[in-house]
């Protein structure tokens, strides 16, 4: 125990030096250069729709990292993404609205609600493996949906209106802004930490290898539970903090669409990278507002209309990077950029 | 010198074929080990169904005293028994150290490993079986003899009473093989007990005080290298009917 006390104290006391170094490397000065462009973004705007793409931007980063924390980091692939991220919609919507709690009250029972939810998911699909995990999960969320449809239930579960004027996080867009940010940053940051620590070693060796795991005496069901765990209040993090921002929740929030969009933002920015899914979820929310506009140009031309559809072209462009660029495209990005860093300062 | 593992009366069938067949024997402790057999006499299964990653149809394995049948791999690894495959298994995406370091944070393991401190722990194994100076480097893309010591690390990560070797010289140099050996005398040495597989009798003469033959999931013989090198069945078993006069 006083091993660890010491190795505590030692990292403790090498901090600062640590951090002098690491924002001079660069990696470090990619990170900060990105905060500090996501800080002073509200200052050099206030105007509520650029904002607001930032902010939803930045819940798609905390639900993606979440779920790549989970399929990158232990091997667990899940298309039912959206039970963790809509059951805490759900929970953070119907105490704000009929419980008067204050937003953090409501976000703490949402992420309680979603580590309940990844914990008996998790139970369910233990002995489910690769494709069977998937779709076991995919067909959870689509039972959910259907469940909360039923207009029968329409006491307990609201039906197919949902709960709609769900009390905002602030009135001011900037103070959500910087709520959310906050929020992203903690989330990155806890989910690498987590992926460095011993409990990480033991995720990873199950995503390499199952059985070689559990022939090192390592209780694979257990550590699979916890990861579904962490994976899911995350999710359910995003899930709350989109509850109040989109004002209303639905049915439809569980439907395999919004699994499937966490997929395409991790993949984008490349799988067990946790920070690629920031990228991946900025370039999918920045697309796809330009493909809105594009489709506003004309609406009544059919070939804008289908090449504008959000789902369509990013199904093309998942295609596509899996031929191409299958590790995801924060990788070769940075090497790029290093490449171009080491140019610049004529190393 | 107690008995450390008892197998008793083990039969695994697959459908239409009986893989192993009421098949015994007993290993006391510190003590070394071979099992032999043609390709597909049953030896893998053996281990398998000591290690628990399949359930015998039949039968019991007795592990110091406590029955082990039917129990969970992790669970057998955590009472002392630790094994290799054939086949290399490896957790490919990481360092040689943290593949080690997974082994160390089993129950068992930890429990020798929190005294040192994990990786400290860990680099010392690495330096056991002689893959220190690889400690930062992911297992891909290692050659395949330190593959197997890395397994052998592995295993010994979980602090083994019982080390289950499967054929862990097949695919090497004859070099390779001799470090091999060299690690294996020496965990001996240190007072683990060993069970070896291997198919080639050859290697394992020289290193086994006691050798158990089987053939096609039946138990023939035990006793000296020798004597089973020279069992008529044995010879019958691998080089076919009517070879004695050859032999």
């Amino acid at each position: 125990m006083s091993l660890n006390i010491q190795k505590f104290r030692e990292k403790f006391i090498g901090f600062p030096t640590y951090l002098k170094h690491w924002v001079f490397t660069f990696k470090g000065g990619m990170t900060l250069f990105c905060l500090f462009i996501l800080f002073l973004f509200p200052i050099v705007t206030q105007n509520p729709y650029f904002l607001g793409i930032f902010i939803l931007a930045m819940i798609y980063t905390i639900f993606a990292a979440s779920w790549d924390f989970l399929a990158g980091f232990t091997g667990q692939v899940s298309f039912g993404h959206a039970i963790f991220f809509g059951l805490s919609a759900y929970g953070v919507s119907a105490t704000l609205v009929f419980n008067n709690f204050t937003w953090w009250g409501a976000l703490l029972v949402g992420v309680t609600i979603a580590v309940t939810t990844g914990f008996i998911v998790g139970i369910i699909c233990l002995r489910l493996k690769g494709p069977y995990l998937a779709l076991g999960t995919m067909v959870i969320a689509i039972m959910l949906q259907d469940l909360f449809k039923i207009g029968q239930l329409k006491d307990y579960l609201w039906g197919d209106q949902g709960i709609n004027d769900v009390p905002p996080l602030s009135n001011s867009s900037t103070v959500v802004y910087y709520t959310i940010l906050i929020f992203m940053i903690i989330t990155i940051i806890v989910l690498i930490q987590i992926t460095k620590t011993n409990i990480g070693t033991i995720f990873k060796s199950i995503r390499d290898d199952e059985t070689g795991a559990e022939t090192s005496g390592i209780n694979t069901t257990k550590y699979k539970v916890i990861a579904f765990m962490i994976s899911s209040a995350f999710a359910g993090l995003a899930g709350g903090f989109y509850a109040m921002y989109i004002r209303s929740v639905g049915p439809l929030i569980f439907q395999p669409l919004y699994s499937f969009y966490v997929l395409i933002m991790a993949a984008l920015g490349g799988i067990a990278t946790i920070s690629g899914s920031a990228l991946g979820a900025f370039t999918f929310i920045f697309l796809s507002e330009i493909l809105r506009d594009l489709n506003e140009l004309d609406p009544s031309n059919a070939l804008l209309t289908a090449f504008s559809d959000p789902a369509f072209i990013f199904s093309v462009i998942l295609i596509i990077m899996i031929r191409f660029v299958s590790q995801g495209l924060l990788r070769p990005i940075l090497e790029h950029l290093k490449e171009f860093w080491d140019i610049l300062l004529g190393r | 010198m107690g008995v450390i593992l008892e197998i008793k009366n083990l039969t695994k069938k697959y459908s239409g074929l009986t893989a192993v067949n009421d098949f015994s024997f007993e290993i006391h402790r510190g003590e070394f080990v071979g099992l032999i057999g043609p390709n597909g006499a049953g030896k893998t299964t053996i281990f398998n169904l000591i290690s628990g990653l399949e359930r015998p149809n039949s039968g019991a394995v007795r592990f110091d005293g406590r029955d082990i049948t039917g129990m969970k791999p992790y669970k057998i690894v955590n009472l002392g028994i630790a094994r290799t495959f054939q086949l290399v298994r490896s957790f490919r995406f990481m360092t040689l150290l943290d593949n080690i370091s997974v082994s160390c944070l089993s129950s068992r393991g930890k429990e020798v490993a929190k005294q040192y401190g994990i990786d400290e722990y860990a680099s010392s194994i690495l330096a056991a079986v002689g893959l220190v100076d690889k400690a930062r480097i992911p297992p891909i893309i290692l050659p395949h003899g330190d593959l197997r010591k890395l397994q052998i690390g592995k295993a010994l990560g979980t602090n083994p009473q019982l080390l289950l070797l499967d054929e862990p010289f097949s695919g090497l140099s004859h070099e390779e093989q001799k470090g091999i050996t060299d690690l294996i005398i020496k965990l001996h040495d240190d007072g683990v007990t060993v069970f070896m597989t291997g198919h080639v009798l050859r290697e394992l003469m020289h290193l086994v005080p006691r050798v158990v033959a089987m053939h096609q999931g039946k138990f023939i013989t035990e006793g000296s290298p020798q004597e089973v090198a020279n069992n008529k069945i044995v010879l019958e078993a691998y080089l076919g009917k009517g070879s004695e006069q050859l032999a």
